[in-house]
């Protein structure tokens, strides 16, 4: 396989119990690539995501991320493959007794590296989404929009060369929907690829990009 | 993960989780302070069965007979494994213990001098009655013996008791230490139930299940290094002041093997074991079923 895809699905089958969720997809996502996975609710989205991190594993077929077959990974590694992605929820999954700052360090503290760069890092991504002067305050002293970003910040701590997002913007108002957006879009103008799963589809249209879409346990191509 | 990391992430997290910390920690004073008073009732109660035992005492009284005759006797009977002590009592000294115990004002001794002569053995507190009535058939059995006599009936009950105060003792001991163990485990899995959003981030930004594990391991020790220490204390507290405070005729319960430190330091294992174990159990369970997403 070559490496300029970031991510290549082929021949993905899912089942939970005798419920089909994927029959033998194909997909792929270019590196520095931005793509939109849309789909009804229950569809997979996020079973789709899950593929990607490891937190499910298909019953046929074969994931690779960055050149790494992650069906085939050993559990082990499974928390090195997960530091090389940024992965952002809906939810935020904050830390919620610690402050800002804390919370971005973290995802670097896990990987061992050292107090002085752990430090720089983090006050290098805390500036990069804009929440510099907020690094003292706890999640809860802070609005969705700007939680949404120390999310961000978090998952752009440790460099990843992929940008996952599920429903970033659903728990959003619409003026804080556009700045993450937007964020989004300088992130990946960087060079980030990144796959964002959405049902806000004025946005879809607002910052467009490649769509793909789940339906009847596959995935078809909406918009090239 | 540096050590520094594990430390102030186990305090942080005694500190964040206050309530829950406390839960745990209760839990295991309790359980540490139950085991602890059961070992402590439990000796003494086994301590004074078992000085009843040695205090029965086998009478082997005599005929007449010379010294040279006496004397092979007492070495036979030390000879017995059973017998820890002999004392002779000759027909004088018979004869004033006979009148302290029973107050005869008026006769002489040499009106009692009926009284044989005897042998009074004093017993090791391992010696069954089994072990006894053997011996006292062959004491029977020496020549110049008349007779030997023993509160069999005595020992016998003690022995049966003991049995079953062991059996008993055992069994409620056990019973204990389990409900102990299902009480610590059962809060400390609940207080880490409380803390699954925290394991699911860990694990979104990649942690290793040690990274995880390792700070809740040390929170684990913390709670039983401080639940040893108030469960240590409330039972010193207990058995020195008061216990001898309202019931005075109990006195200063003697600690297990006659050392504090044996149940000291047992109860303060006992406490580590159960914060760090019943951690590692509920981390590990925690860990392998969290989904991130």
């Amino acid at each position: 396989m070559t490496e300029n895809p970031i991510i290549t699905f082929e021949n993905i089958s899912v089942r939970f119990d005798d419920r089909t969720i994927f029959q033998n997809i194909n997909f792929t996502l270019d590196n520095g690539e931005f793509v939109y996975l849309i789909g009804a609710t229950g569809s997979g989205k996020s079973s789709f995501l899950k593929l990607i991190y490891r937190d499910l594993t298909p019953v046929e077929g074969t994931v690779h991320v960055a050149g790494i077959n992650v069906t085939a990974l050993n559990d082990r590694k499974v928390p090195k493959l997960r530091r090389s992605l940024g992965i952002v929820f809906q939810d935020f999954q904050l830390l919620p007794d610690r402050n800002v700052y804390d919370n971005v360090a973290f995802a670097l503290e896990v990987t061992g590296k050292s107090r002085s760069v752990i430090k720089q890092r983090t006050l290098e991504v805390l500036s990069m989404v804009g929440l510099s002067h907020r690094r003292y305050n706890l999640p809860d002293d802070l609005s969705g929009g700007e939680q949404q970003r120390v999310v961000i910040a978090r998952a752009l701590a440790n460099e990843p060369r992929l940008m996952l997002a599920d429903e970033p913007t659903g728990n959003l108002d619409p003026e804080a929907a556009h700045s993450i957006m937007d964020l989004f879009s300088q992130i990946n103008n960087r060079g980030m690829a990144v796959l964002m799963v959405t049902h806000n589809y004025d946005m879809v249209k607002r910052y467009p990009h490649r769509t793909v879409k789940i339906e009847d346990q596959n995935i078809i191509e909406v918009r090239r | 993960m540096s050590v520094t990391y594990v430390i102030k992430e186990g305090f942080s997290g005694f500190r964040r989780t206050r309530l829950a910390s406390i839960t745990s920690v209760t839990a295991l004073v309790i359980a540490v302070l139950l085991v602890g008073l059961f070992a402590r009732f439990g000796y003494n109660a086994f301590h004074v069965v078992q000085s009843l035992k040695q205090s029965i005492e086998v009478e082997v009284f005599l005929l007449d007979v010379d010294d040279d005759r006496k004397n092979r006797i007492a070495s036979e009977l030390q000879s017995y494994e059973q017998v820890t002590e002999i004392t002779y009592i000759s027909k004088e000294e018979a004869g004033t213990i006979f009148m302290e115990e029973f107050g005869t004002e008026g006769e002489s001794l040499a009106d009692l001098n009926f009284l044989p002569a005897s042998f009074r053995l004093y017993l090791s507190p391992d010696a069954t009655a089994d072990d006894i009535r053997l011996m006292v058939v062959e004491i029977e059995r020496f020549q110049g013996v008349d007779d030997v006599v023993f509160n069999q009936q005595l020992l016998e009950i003690l022995e049966e008791r003991l049995e079953m105060f062991v059996i008993v003792g055992v069994g409620i001991g056990l019973f204990i230490l389990f409900t102990a163990v299902v009480l610590v485990f059962n809060t400390i899995r609940l207080t880490i139930y409380a803390k699954r959003n925290i394991i699911r981030t860990m694990k979104l930004v990649g942690a290793t299940n040690g990274f995880v594990r390792r700070p809740f391991l040390f929170e684990g020790l913390l709670q039983g290094i401080l639940a040893a220490v108030i469960a240590i204390g409330l039972h010193w507290l207990l058995f020195q002041l008061i216990i001898p405070y309202f019931i005075p005729q109990f006195g200063i319960l003697v600690w297990p093997l006659d050392r504090w430190y044996y149940l000291t330091g047992a109860m303060a294992a006992l406490a580590l074991i159960m914060g760090l174990w019943g951690s590692r159990w509920a981390t590990r369970k925690f860990i392998s079923q969290t989904t991130i997403s």
